[in-house]
C-alpha cells in the first residue's frame, strides 16, 4: 500500500518489527443468555501472519469475529490489539485503529452502487486523496469491480458480490483484516480467486485472521491454523501439522 | 453547468417566498374565491414538509416510523399555544388577531414558534426513539404508533373537571375534544391566529427540501442508507447505526412538529388546533405521500405529498360538484372514499412499482447501471491477476 491512514497512529514500537503479536486474545468467553458461546479461548496473530480459525457451524468463529470488532460483549476474557485492550473502546475506535472485518454473507449495500459500497469503506477516512488511492488499489485487486462501478451492488453475482466485501473493508486500510467465510456460497473457482485476493493482500503487509468451513483451502492460504469446536480451541498448530492430523482429516476434510 | 452559490439561490427563493405572500393578500382581496386554491398551496407546503422529515427516517434509513401524526400534533398545540400567548403578550390587538396577520407580524411571532416547536419535537423524539431504535426490527413502528395514541388520548382524555394539578390543568387548556382555540380573551377564546402564508410554508418546504437533499448527498446520508441495508455491515465499516437511526428519527420529529405548527398557523386557518390531526389516518397519510413518491427520494416524497394533497381537494370538489348534479351522491362520505381511493393507489403501486414513482432516484438523476448489458470483459477470467503487482508497488 501506499498510502498510510492519516489518522492513524503509528504502531507502538514494540509490536512493529514482524513476527510480534498484533492481536493477543486470552480466555475469551461470550454467552448468548444462558448459552456460553465461546468458552475461554486463547489465540494470536503475528504481524504478517495469516492464520486461519476453522470449525463447523455454531462452533463460535463468527463470534470471536463479532467480538473482535466489539459487535458482540465479551463475558470474560483480553483483547489486545497493537498492545492496547480493545474491550474497552467502542466498534468504531476499533475500526479506527486499523480492524476491518468482511461480515459473513457478503454483507454489502444492495441498493447502493459498488462505488458507494466501497466509498463507505472508508467512511472513517476524511482525507480524499488518501480514499482515491485506497479506491484505485482496490480496482488493482479486483478489476472486475473498477469496471462495475456505476452498478448497484445487488446486481452482481455472488463470487463479485464477496469481492465487494473484501474491497470495502481494504478502503479502511486495514492492518489487520478478519474474513468471515469468505468462500460461504461461492462456485469454488470463484472461491478460489477470493482465495488468491487473499494471498496478495497479506503479501502486501496486512495481517489476515480467516474464519473458513472450508478447510483445505483456508489452509493452503494460511500458515497456521486454530479448529474451534463448541467454543473451545480443540486444535492449534501449523497448517502442514492441521492438515495432517487425524481429527481434522476426518472431521473437517472428510479423509 | 456551472453551480449556482447557496447564497444566490437563497436570496432568489427568498424573494420568491416574499413575492407569494404578496400575491396571496392581492388575489384573495381581488377574488375571495381564489382562497381556496390558495388554501390548496399552502396545505401542498405543509404536506411537502411532513412527507420530506418522515422521509429522513422512514425512506434513508429504513425504520418505519407510523406515529408522524403524533409529532405533528404536538408541533400543532404547542405552535399553536405559543402564537397566540406571544401575540397577547406582544400586545397585538385582539380584533387584528381575528384577522390573518400582515407578513411583517408574522416576524415577530413565527421564528421563536417555530424554533421552540423544532427543539421541543426533536428532545421528544430522542426520549422516544433512544430506547426503540437501539433494537432491531419493527419495534419503532409499535413504539411510534403507541406514542401518537398516547398523546392524542392524554388531550382527549383531561377536561378542565378532571384538573386537579398544574401538569393536568395545563393539558385540560388544550381543549380537550373541542379543540384548542387559544388563550380566553374575556368571555370568548382568542382562537389560534393566521399568521403563516406562503412565505412561511413554502419557504420552509423548499428549505426542508433543499436541506433533505443536501442530507442525502452527504456522509451522513450515505451512512443512513447504509444502515438501511445491512446493519452489520454499517457497523463494520464504523457507522453505528444506533446513533444513526436515533439522529434520523429526532430530525424527522422536529421537521414533523414545525409541520404541524405552520398548519395550526396557518393564513386563513380554522383557528383552532383538535386532538383529530394526530389520529392514525394522518400518519397514514405522510406515509402513503412518502411510499407513493418513492421511499428514499426526496423529490419523490415532494411530488407525492403535492399529489396526495392535489387528489385529496380535486377528490373532495369533484364529489361537492357530482352532488349538486345528483343529489344521491350527497351522502358518500368524502373522508371513506378517499381512504378507498388512496389504499387502491397503493395496491396498484405495489403490484406495478414496488419502489414508488421515483424509487431512490431524484428527479433528474440519471438512472443506475443495471449491468445487465455488458459486452465481455477481458479481465473476467483472471479477477486477481494483477492484484500482486498492484499491492507490491
Amino acid at each position: 500500500m501506499r498510502t498510510r491512514h492519516p489518522h492513524r497512529a503509528p504502531p507502538d514500537v514494540r509490536f512493529s518489527e514482524p513476527g510480534s503479536p498484533l492481536l493477543a486474545v486470552e480466555n475469551l468467553e461470550v454467552r448468548y443468555g444462558g448459552i456460553r458461546a465461546l468458552k475461554g479461548i486463547s489465540l494470536h496473530v503475528c504481524r504478517g501472519e495469516v492464520v486461519a480459525l476453522i470449525g463447523s457451524n455454531g462452533a463460535g468463529k463468527t463470534t470471536t469475529l463479532r467480538t473482535l470488532v466489539r459487535l458482540v460483549q465479551p463475558a470474560a476474557g483480553t483483547l489486545r490489539y497493537a498492545g492496547e485492550e480493545l474491550t474497552t473502546i467502542g466498534t468504531e475506535q476499533v475500526i479506527e485503529r486499523g480492524v476491518s472485518l468482511v461480515p459473513e454473507g457478503r454483507a454489502i449495500f444492495p441498493n447502493l452502487t459498488v462505488r458507494e459500497n466501497l466509498e463507505l469503506g472508508a467512511f472513517l477516512h476524511r482525507d480524499k486523496t488518501t480514499i482515491a488511492e485506497s479506491l484505485h488499489d482496490v480496482e488493482q485487486l479486483f478489476p472486475r469491480l473498477g469496471e462495475r462501478m456505476a452498478q448497484e451492488g445487488g446486481t452482481l453475482s455472488g463470487g463479485e458480490q464477496q469481492m465487494l466485501a473484501i474491497g470495502r473493508a481494504m478502503m479502511g486500510r486495514p492492518s489487520l483484516l478478519l474474513l468471515d467465510e469468505p468462500s460461504l456460497g461461492i462456485a469454488p473457482k470463484l472461491a478460489r480467486q477470493i482465495f488468491e485476493a487473499i494471498r496478495a493482500i497479506a503479501a502486501a503487509g496486512v495481517t489476515v485472521l480467516v474464519v473458513e468451513q472450508n478447510t483445505r483451502l483456508a489452509l493452503e492460504v494460511a500458515s497456521r491454523g486454530y479448529v474451534l469446536r463448541t467454543g473451545e480451541i480443540a486444535r492449534e498448530g501449523s497448517s502442514k501439522e492441521l492438515l495432517a492430523d487425524p481429527m481434522v482429516r476426518e472431521a473437517y476434510l472428510g479423509a | 453547468m456551472r453551480r449556482v452559490p447557496a447564497v444566490v439561490l437563497f436570496a432568489i427563493g427568498a424573494l420568491t417566498c416574499v413575492g407569494l405572500d404578496l400575491a396571496y393578500d392581492g388575489l384573495v382581496s381581488w377574488d375571495r374565491g381564489s382562497k381556496f386554491w390558495l388554501h390548496i398551496l399552502v396545505v401542498c407546503a405543509i404536506n411537502v414538509l411532513g412527507a420530506t422529515s418522515l422521509n429522513v427516517v422512514n425512506g434513508m434509513a429504513g425504520q418505519f416510523s407510523i406515529g408522524h401524526a403524533g409529532f405533528v400534533g404536538i408541533g400543532a398545540y404547542l405552535g399553536g399555544a405559543i402564537v397566540s400567548n406571544l401575540a397577547l403578550a406582544l400586545k397585538i390587538p385582539v380584533a387584528a388577531l381575528k384577522d390573518n396577520l400582515s407578513l411583517g407580524q408574522s416576524f415577530l411571532l413565527l421564528p421563536v414558534a417555530l424554533v421552540v416547536v423544532g427543539l421541543v419535537c426533536a428532545a421528544i423524539g430522542f426520549v422516544v426513539g433512544l430506547p426503540s431504535l437501539r433494537l432491531r426490527g419493527d419495534y419503532l413502528a409499535i413504539v411510534t404508533l403507541g406514542f401518537s395514541e398516547i398523546v392524542r388520548l392524554t388531550v382527549l382524555g383531561i377536561s378542565a373537571d378532571s384538573a386537579t394539578n398544574p401538569l393536568t390543568r395545563a393539558i385540560a387548556s388544550l381543549g380537550g375534544s373541542l379543540g384548542y382555540r387559544g388563550p380566553k380573551v374575556g368571555e370568548d377564546y382568542l382562537g389560534v391566529p393566521s399568521v403563516a402564508g406562503p412565505f412561511w410554508t413554502v419557504g420552509i418546504a423548499a428549505l426542508a427540501v433543499f436541506l433533505a437533499l443536501r442530507l442525502k448527498r452527504s456522509g451522513f446520508g450515505r451512512a443512513l442508507r447504509a444502515v438501511r441495508e445491512d446493519e452489520i455491515a454499517a457497523a463494520a465499516v464504523g457507522v453505528d447505526p444506533a446513533k444513526y437511526k436515533v439522529t434520523a428519527f429526532v430530525l424527522a420529529a422536529a421537521g414533523a412538529g414545525v409541520a404541524g405548527a405552520l398548519l395550526a398557523v396557518q393564513r386563513d386557518g380554522p383557528g383552532i388546533v383538535g386532538p383529530a390531526n394526530m389520529k392514525f389516518d394522518k400518519s397514514f397519510e405522510v406515509i402513503t405521500m412518502v411510499i407513493l413518491g418513492g421511499s428514499g427520494s426526496v423529490s419523490g416524497a415532494a411530488i407525492g405529498a403535492v399529489l396526495y394533497t392535489v387528489i385529496f381537494y380535486a377528490s373532495e370538489e369533484a364529489l361537492h360538484q357530482l352532488a349538486q348534479a345528483v343529489p344521491a351522491f350527497g351522502s358518500v362520505d368524502a373522508a371513506a372514499l378517499r381512504m378507498t381511493l388512496f389504499a387502491t393507489a397503493l395496491i396498484v403501486v405495489m403490484l406495478v412499482r414496488t419502489q414508488g414513482l421515483f424509487g431512490e432516484r431524484e428527479l433528474f438523476e440519471k438512472k443506475a447501471d443495471d449491468g445487465t448489458p455488458k459486452p465481455p470483459s477481458p479481465s473476467s477470467d483472471d479477477a486477481t491477476g494483477t492484484a500482486k503487482e498492484a499491492l507490491a508497488s
